[in-house]
């Protein structure tokens, strides 16, 4: 247990929390998700000898888009997106159970439309769900075994994959917690400091970040809130008494910031638009 | 979950004990000696009815042969479970896949429809739990369970309903979930639960006495009728449990006094031999 965590006050414990989990976040950048992706896919095609292996997630559209893809005909998927409950992806995102299919051209269920955007029509297909607790946050699709059909043993070895990908999505997923908890608790400060906070004032707050951060905010991007997640990160080493300061530190900056009128006029997306409309940084 | 295997490191199917390579691991010293031909005799299923508590049953379609003779639905309003008449119909095809299974098995055996799985082919575990509840309560001899729910919260409600139905004379048979991992009822003892072989052949399956599935029955690439009249070629134990659904059918409309314990008995002692005999 670090010292961090020792702290008792709630305000405190909120910090330990957040500096854990920003520890976390920063070693998992979206590029490394796609990285942690593209290897779980590739690895998937070796394994069943397969000409294609691919992972969609769901978007917060409510469309299904294929991020990553393997295989000599695995390529032209990526980036395309089908309605859930449309072609085969779509089916096991609907219904989250796995679908191993002989030959996908004389089932009537799924039309050949979708696979024909691809510019690759498989004649068997493995997809399982990936899970998280209870839902279903994308599929992963095996084209083709060169060895033969699938059996009932490709389709646990696929849902092991798939199990992969799901954890190190919610990996990434504890990534963009880490703001939603960072504006949850800066709410909270600023409420013990004896404000009323509205929801779009804890976004004012949060977008003021930078400024916390001892920076100005950058127009451009995440890199001043990541630098504020960055130092609070450092927290988790830190003696209880120093995280005390530091909350009281942030409570009096809470109070203080400019950012919380400002945020109001400050038009455009709030962090929480961004990190919903990038779905994982995509 | 047993121990990982092979370099893989996969989990086993649940299906494993039941494939080819897996079947010479099923022999057991036999308590009850058997033969099939002998046990099942003439039986076609007349005087049974077999709840399929699924997606709905197609009235019409020609896999059911006009057996269908009612149909309900749970429906779960602000809270509340109410079980609806319905009109024959399936929202999916996975309901009338069962049932056609189970009727070309037990052909004189009546079908009850109990849907509780949405167009989307999911259920509110609830609602399963309330279908399952009904089935009971009506005091049919056996419900089709080609569904189960990992919901950890529903443990005690279907560990208790697995109890009621055992009791009660109600055979569940289930389907266990299609990827490895807990689901419910289909886990429990009191509850006949299988998973799928691939010999194209209803008339083939096995009995496995290590848990957590029983029965393996044939369940890969199988032609089923789905919904508006049509047919297709599905693989999951979905499909598998309707044919041991169909077994137990054919076993009680002859063993008319026979109860759960039974019935199991009979399909472990009749079942194929797994490995050499």
């Amino acid at each position: 247990m670090s010292a961090a965590e020792d702290a008792t006050g709630p305000v405190e414990r909120v910090l330990a929390a957040i500096a854990g989990r920003a520890e976390i976040a920063q070693r998992l950048e979206p590029p490394a998700l796609d990285r942690l992706l593209r290897s779980i896919v590739q690895a998937t095609v070796e394994l069943f000898d397969a000409e294609a292996a691919s992972i969609a997630l769901l978007r917060p559209d409510g469309r299904l888009r294929f991020r990553v893809a393997a295989g000599p005909h695995g390529q032209g998927v990526i980036g395309l997106s089908v309605a859930v409950g449309e072609g085969i992806a779509g089916y096991v995102q609907q219904t989250g159970q796995p679908l191993a299919l002989s030959d996908v051209s004389s089932d009537p269920r799924f039309g050949r439309d979708t696979a024909a955007r691809t510019g690759y029509m498989p004649r068997s297909v493995l997809a399982v769900p990936l899970e998280l607790e209870d839902q279903v946050i994308g599929v992963l699709e095996v084209l083709d075994k060169r060895g033969g059909a699938f059996d009932l043993a490709d389709l646990a070895r696929a849902a092991v994959f798939a199990r992969q990908a799901a954890v190190a999505i919610d990996v990434v997923r504890v990534d963009r917690a880490v703001a939603r908890l960072l504006a949850d608790s800066l709410a909270a400060l600023a409420g013990e400091a004896g404000a009323e906070i509205s929801p779009e004032e804890a976004e004012a707050i949060i977008a003021s970040s930078g400024a916390v951060a001892g920076k100005p905010r950058s127009d451009t991007g995440d890199a001043d809130f990541w630098t504020f997640v960055d130092r609070l990160a450092r927290l988790r080493s830190a003696d209880p008494a120093h995280a005390a300061l530091v909350a009281d530190l942030l409570e009096v900056a809470v109070g203080h910031l400019p950012g919380r009128a400002a945020g109001h006029a400050s038009s455009g997306r709030s962090w929480r638009d961004r990190v919903t409309a990038e779905e994982l940084g995509e | 979950m047993t121990a990982l295997s092979g370099a893989a490191a996969s989990p086993p199917a649940w299906s494993e004990p039941f494939e080819a390579a897996g079947r010479a691991g099923l022999g057991r010293a036999q308590p009850l000696a058997l033969d099939r031909a002998a046990t099942f005799g003439e039986a076609d299923g007349a005087g049974v009815t077999i709840a399929i508590v699924d997606s709905g049953v197609e009235a019409g379609h020609a896999a059911v042969g006009g057996r269908l003779v009612a149909s309900v639905r749970v429906e779960i309003d602000e809270g509340r479970i109410r079980i609806l008449d319905d009109d024959g119909r399936d929202v999916v095809g996975h309901g009338t896949a069962c049932a056609g299974i189970v009727h070309a098995l037990a052909p004189a055996a009546d079908l009850v429809s109990v849907r509780v799985l949405g167009p989307d082919n999911r259920a509110h575990g609830l609602a399963f739990a309330a279908a399952v509840e009904w089935v009971i309560g009506q005091g049919i001899g056996i419900a089709n369970l080609s569904l189960s729910s990992r919901r950890e919260s529903l443990f005690a409600a279907f560990h208790d309903l697995a109890d009621q139905a055992y009791f009660a004379n109600t055979l569940l048979v289930g389907a266990a979930n299609n990827l490895p991992g807990p689901s419910y009822p289909s886990l429990f003892a009191a509850v006949v639960s299988v998973a799928a072989h691939d010999v194209p052949d209803p008339w083939t399956w096995f009995y496995n006495p290590r848990p957590p599935v029983e029965f393996g029955a044939w369940g890969v690439d199988v032609p089923v009728a789905w919904r508006d009249g049509g047919r297709i070629v599905a693989t999951g134990n979905s499909f598998a449990a309707p044919h041991i659904t169909g077994l137990a059918a054919l076993l009680r409309s002859r063993y008319t006094g026979a109860m759960p314990f039974d019935i199991k008995a009979m399909l472990a002692a009749t079942a194929n031999h797994g490995g050499p005999a």
